[in-house]
């Protein structure tokens, strides 16, 4: 797989409003209220351990997974499965524990 | 612009909150594990061990919930967790109080941990919430090695006995 395609094939989370985010897939906009994210990153660690990884290698080796309150399905490869768990690692970096 | 906005989606650190629902689920099983121990004493008419296990068995749930709503309220996701592999399988009554100490003390272990964690991110809200399970375990552990005190003292003694010297919470 070469990087430009890696590049185009990979999902993107974006901040729309103040709390509004869109996941950017290869051929939709999905909307997220915080609690979507917030359950789409418990999925996507879960999914992203040694041992699941291990599991869907040795399967069909993509995931498919719902979103958004399950109103959307999206389909991962492997590559787009780790590149959306560092987008969501990135999201929720900005971690300001003292509000001033 | 609306300054009551400003505040962050979310107050505690989402590396703590997921420490935080491990824990949801480690008070969840140490709370079936005490009922399965009350079910032990109860079939046995051990009266204030039976007592002292069923009300472990709400305390452990009550951490459990206090954990859960607290994730909640600062705008985390509380998570229900799986609880299984309960033993129901004790071999005596003093083997059940060493596995309550050893239940405990793997509890504040964990919650030093997360403590830790907390104190590492600079996660002053979950630090604060804390402080209270340290000084719960702290009394939890030394009511469990006082009764295996009482074993000890009592040695070779009736079952029914010994249970009669033991608390009911
Ligand atoms: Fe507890
Ligand atoms: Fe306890």
């Amino acid at each position: 797989m070469n990087l430009e395609t890696n590049i185009q094939n990979s999902y993107q989370i974006r901040q729309s409003t103040f709390c509004k985010y869109v996941l950017v897939t290869p051929n939709k906009e999905i909307q997220l209220t915080f609690p979507q994210m917030l359950e789409l990153r418990r999925k996507i660690n879960g999914l992203t351990t040694i041992n699941t990884l291990n599991k869907i290698i040795n399967n069909e080796n993509f995931v498919l997974l719902f979103v958004a309150d399950k109103q959307h399905l999206i389909f991962l490869e492997i590559p787009q499965l780790l590149k959306l768990k560092e987008e969501i690692a990135l999201f929720f970096l900005d971690f300001k524990p003292v509000l001033v | 612009m609306n300054t009551t906005a400003i505040r962050k989606q979310m107050s505690i650190h989402p590396d703590v909150m997921d420490l935080l629902n491990n824990q949801i689920g480690m008070e969840m099983k140490a709370s079936a594990s005490y009922l399965a121990m009350a079910s032990w004493c109860d079939q046995r008419e051990l009266l204030n061990s039976k007592a002292f296990f069923y009300k472990q068995a709400e305390e452990e749930r009550e951490h459990a919930m206090k954990i859960f709503t607290f994730i909640n309220d600062n705008g985390g996701a509380a998570i229900s967790p799986n609880v299984t592999n309960v033993n129901n399988d004790f071999e005596s009554l003093r083997g059940i109080y060493e596995t309550g100490l050893e239940q405990e003390i793997a509890v504040t272990e964990s919650i030093f941990k997360i403590f830790k964690s907390a104190r590492k991110e600079g996660d002053l809200i979950t630090e604060v919430f804390l402080q209270w399970f340290i000084s719960e375990q702290s009394e939890e552990e030394d009511t469990f090695r006082s009764i295996i005190d009482v074993f000890d003292l009592m040695e070779g003694m009736p079952l029914k006995m010994i249970d009669e010297r033991l608390p009911k919470e």
